[in-house]
């Protein structure tokens, strides 16, 4: 019988980066990426998203740990054919067109120079193809490296903070693009420190910290259930309705005197009723959802970088 | 072969490197040839000052004249247009490493190895151009010296000009990987070109002049194993110009053979060491 869960594109087990100078980096990295996801890899600046990255194309090695990308050792020519990626600012040839550089590109990969055109099109650069790479704008360069990962038609996109620097609309047109890479079965694995981007984009998310992974999951299942805050007297009796309803497990005294009850959300007009059938007086009841934001502060310990 | 089309295309279209070979071959015609011609064409009499009774500076000029043109172009462009070749092999490397490009170059489809072979057979690619345009200028220059005088038009025989050509594509060759594997190690053009200079034009020669002075015969038993004494010997090998009233040169210390077993072996070992840095090294720029 077929798996429910797709078959991981990206699979690391252990994966460990130590830098001479006692640096560590990342620390026992077990990441699954599944085919067909658009897959964020959040974390503060520093965390180690870039250097878990480069390991994943074999531009570093890893200290211990293994990897599988697109089924192969990462950097072999099995793995680079089916990979297309990014990594930190796009770097190309200040000296050749836009064009050019992605003639080279498609000469390096072995696809035919036609699929330079598509490539274009697809980040629309197709207007300023002939213009040398050194007097594109951030935005453009960022597009000119998408279409350059897209060229060899990748299984998988590995995008590392491809928002970096751009203006509020290059930054839109990118996450738009990046969003309609990951529609069918590309896979897309994006880092970011932008906890707003990574919710627009992504279908799961991982969270990263000093190197080590802390969360991984779909945005809902980081976020958690909503929580039902109720605010009755006398308390006494109120504590008693909910522990009674919810469990006492799932009841929490908050410092302000009211509760937090984790209870499906459905049952808040049967638990308003059983609060005033027991002689309390509800003064408020309301549904509290965590954000993406309050998970990762959580998770990490630091601001998000919103 | 992906490889070595990539390197070729973006070399071709790399305004740098077309820079550094047309700059040879200017100076080749006006520093091996314009100039000398005319300081030995107009010179005044009184220029002859310390030359052997008889002599002037117009016998210099034989030199200038084809049948000379192998041995001129060897002898005086081995280490002066080994510099051109050295900054190719800076610029064809080090400027990966500056904008950042080597790990564009490494994340599309070979292996670092397949990559760092293309480079170098581009770099052979780009040198050999550099080789035959030098001849070719030089052979040209030649020819309007010789047409200018009125003296013979007789060039070395095909096998001479071939050798030639071997031998200054070797030494050149020499050269632009010595400047690539700087590039390699340091990550970057400055340095590489820096020290690669400071090698060609001072090290190398103040050593083993100091040395020689000071210490005796046996320095050049040290010396025969170093490049650019090598690069001299293999020029050598092709004969010095007789000058009417100047002593015949000594032979060179070492012959052809050797001076091409050592100029090889540093060839293989550049690659070599290139070859182990790129393998091992993150990439982290």
């Amino acid at each position: 019988m077929a798996s429910a869960t797709p078959q991981p594109i990206v699979s690391t087990r252990g994966l460990t980066k130590h830098y001479g100078n006692g640096i560590v980096a990342v620390d026992g990295l077990n990441l699954n990426v599944r085919r067909g996801e658009v897959y964020g890899f959040l974390g503060p600046n520093g965390a180690g998203k870039t250097t878990t990255l480069r390991m994943l194309v074999g531009l570093i090695k890893p200290t211990s740990g293994s990897a599988i990308v697109a089924g192969a050792v990462p950097g072999s020519p099995a793995s680079l054919a089916k990979v297309g990626a990014i990594i930190e600012a796009p770097a190309f040839y200040p000296y050749l067109s836009g064009y050019d550089n992605l003639r080279l590109i498609a000469m390096l990969c072995g696809v035919p120079v036609k699929r330079v055109d598509v490539a274009l099109d697809e980040v629309e650069l197709t207007p300023r193809k002939q213009h040398r790479f050194s007097t594109y704008s951030l935005g453009m360069k960022q597009r000119l490296g998408i279409a350059a990962a897209l060229i060899k038609e990748p299984d998988m996109l590995i995008l590392d903070e491809p928002t970096n620097g751009l203006d509020p609309q290059g930054m839109v047109d990118v996450r738009n693009l990046i969003v309609e890479l990951g529609r069918g079965e590309r896979t897309v694995l994006v880092s970011s420190h932008l906890l707003g981007e990574v919710e627009q984009m992504c279908t799961r998310i991982g969270v990263i910290q000093k190197g080590k992974f802390v969360a991984e999951g779909t945005i809902d299942e980081l976020r958690g259930a909503a929580t039902l805050t109720v605010r009755a007297e006398p308390a006494a009796t109120a504590a008693s309705v909910l522990s009674g309803e919810a469990g006492t497990q799932n009841v929490q005294v908050l410092p302000d005197g009211s509760f937090s009850v984790k209870v499906d959300l459905k049952r808040t007009a049967e638990i308003n009723r059983r609060l005033v059938q027991a002689g309390a007086d509800v003064t408020e009841l309301r549904a509290t959802e965590r954000s993406l934001e309050d998970v990762f502060m959580e998770l990490t310990g630091t601001e998000a970088g919103l | 072969m992906r490889a070595l089309i990539g390197e070729l295309f973006k070399a071709g279209r790399r305004p740098a490197v077309w820079v550094c070979v047309l700059g040879l071959l200017a100076a080749v015609v006006t520093i091996g040839y314009a100039l000398p011609w005319i300081a030995e064409t107009y010179s005044p009499p009184s220029s002859a000052q310390g030359l052997p009774s008889g002599t002037t500076l117009a016998d210099f000029k034989v030199t200038l004249y084809p049948i000379n043109f192998v041995r001129q172009t060897l002898q005086q462009w081995a280490v002066l247009g080994g510099v051109f070749a050295l900054i190719l092999g800076v610029l064809l490397q080090g400027s990966e490493y500056g904008w950042g490009t080597v790990k564009t170059m490494y994340t599309q489809r070979d292996g670092r190895l397949v990559m760092l072979a293309g480079k170098v057979g581009a770099l052979a690619v780009v040198v050999l151009v550099l080789v035959l345009g030098v001849f070719a200028v030089a052979a040209a220059s030649s020819t309007a010296a010789a047409l200018l005088d009125g003296k013979s038009l007789d060039f070395p025989g095909v096998a001479e000009t071939i050798k030639g050509i071997g031998a200054l594509f070797l030494i050149y060759g020499f050269w632009s990987l010595f400047g690539l594997t700087l590039a390699t190690l340091f990550r970057q053009s400055a340095m590489a070109i820096g020290l690669g200079l400071a090698y060609a034009l001072v090290v190398e020669g103040l050593i083993f002049g100091f040395g020689g002075g000071l210490l005796g015969d046996w320095v050049k038993k040290i010396q025969e194993w170093f490049p650019i004494a090598n690069t001299g010997y293999l020029a050598d090998s092709f004969g010095a110009i007789r000058l009417r009233g100047l002593p015949a040169q000594a032979a060179p210390y070492a012959d052809a053979t050797h001076a091409v077993a050592v100029l090889a072996t540093y060839v293989a070992a550049f690659l070599v060491i290139s070859a182990l840095i790129l393998r091992r090294r993150d990439v982290t720029a």
